[in-house]
């Protein structure tokens, strides 16, 4: 943890303690690393900007990059390459799986979960680097949830310096 | 012929997605959550005609028996302590039969905690839905996403309803959990799918989310439950669900088309 001598945020209370054997049941182990990982820094950062690379380096260590979405899902985008010869030269291989249900946004308002997601994803690019592997999944996410024409905007912003997140 | 006729009649087992002209009750449950909805209006309906039937009896008699002829003298009952205990908690009582099957479907219908499999948002514009499934980009620029217009009224085939079909329709994958996440354009909007018990409020600036999980395959009719504007009652929504085999083909048959 980030915040090992300070009093738990919210978010460390109620979050599961991060499993090491990722191996039963990916989807779990990838919603409940994410937010362990992700909150704290999000917290800490305001104060101590120090923080920011300490967090996605054990967030690394911790999430060894499931990708492989749950095994019966799997199944069908397996199989539909085979399926169809005359285009499978082409055929993007379709994995089933989405941003996982947060914790942090349990209601129907997904706007800030959304807004977040995006947010963690530039901290991360911007703490790791543009191309870290570990990133990836909070683009997948974001994309996910965001409507298109948002992330138009907030790219714009960025650019131009108006994003109004912490970044 | 006559044997042909009544058995399209009575032994159908195509189920109703869609409205149809003059109908009565709900379309058939696609989603549990709609079967809840459907299993609430029965319970509540118990208690209603009861109270129906009790407040209809003693109205008609007291009419009948307030006659100068038979009963030139009426009751003069102004209080009576037993009574209204009894008139204050057998309401309250029926109340409560009433409300707990309503919040454990309430609460149980917004399932958010559940892990989706696959998100989809549904875009309000005037007057067109746009699409949009993110899951497979990998990058900000492309997406599989589609606009969703309404067949005119002079130009549907055989077959369709007048209204209510579009030009593309959303394809889900059935027995799945789906994310819809719902935000407009322009002006507030709303996402129906009366088989799907789903009516979600699209807000400009907010994007809400309803989950949902279609038991069969089907196609399922919805029209904008939000009053918006002149074309407000050309923007069906159109709903079809196919196994998760189909919906991996279009998807990628989609991806290829977008890209191409």
């Amino acid at each position: 943890m980030a915040a090992e001598g300070k009093v738990p945020t919210l978010a460390e209370e109620y979050s599961l303690p991060p499993k090491e054997v990722p191996v039963e049941k990916p989807a779990e182990e990838k919603s409940t690393t994410s937010t362990v990982a992700e909150v704290v820094p999000q917290k800490d950062t305001e104060t101590s900007p120090a923080d920011e690379t300490a967090a996605p380096v054990e967030e690394k260590s911790e999430t060894p990059e499931v990708k492989e979405p749950e095994a019966e899902e799997a199944i069908p985008s397996t199989e539909e390459s085979d399926e169809a010869p005359e285009e499978t030269e082409e055929k993007p291989e379709i994995v089933i799986e989405t941003a996982p249900a947060d914790f942090r946004f349990p209601t129907t308002n997904q706007t800030r979960h959304c807004f977040t997601r995006y947010v963690e994803y530039h901290r991360c690019v911007a703490a790791k680097g543009d191309d870290a592997p570990e990133c990836e999944k909070f683009a997948k996410y974001y994309r996910s949830l965001c409507p298109s024409e948002w992330v138009e905007r907030w790219n714009e912003q960025r650019e131009n310096g108006t994003f109004p997140g912490p970044l | 012929m006559i044997l042909r006729s009544l058995e399209c009649r009575f032994l159908t087992i195509a189920l109703c997605d869609a409205a149809e002209p003059w109908q009565l009750g709900s379309q058939d449950a696609a989603t549990p959550m709609m079967q809840g909805i459907i299993d609430l209006h029965h319970d509540i309906f118990f208690f209603l005609i009861l109270i129906l039937v009790f407040v209809s009896r003693m109205l008609v008699r007291a009419l009948w028996h307030f006659n100068e002829q038979t009963n030139p003298i009426p009751q003069r009952i102004v209080h009576g302590t037993t009574i209204e205990i009894i008139r204050t908690i057998f309401p309250s009582v029926i109340l409560l039969f009433i409300a707990i099957p309503s919040f454990a479907l309430l609460y149980s219908m917004d399932g958010v905690l559940v892990d989706p499999a696959i998100t989809i948002k549904a875009i309000g514009h005037q007057w067109y839905r746009t699409y949009e499934y993110s899951d497979y980009n990998s990058s900000d620029e492309q997406s599989l996403t589609f606009d969703s217009y309404t067949i005119p009224e002079d130009d549907p085939e055989l077959g369709q309803s007048r209204l209510l079909e579009v030009d593309n329709r959303v394809v889900v994958p059935a027995k799945t959990h789906l994310r819809m996440i719902v935000t407009p354009a322009d002006v507030p909007h709303s996402w129906a799918v009366p088989s799907s018990g789903v009516k979600c409020d699209a807000v400009p600036g907010r994007s809400n989310l309803t989950s949902i999980s279609v038991q069969r395959e089907g196609v399922y009719y919805g029209q904008c439950s939000e009053i918006r504007g002149t074309n407000h009652a050309f923007t069906p929504i159109v709903v079809e669900a196919v196994t998760l085999k189909d919906y991996a083909d279009w998807v990628s048959n989609q991806l290829i088309l977008q890209t191409n």
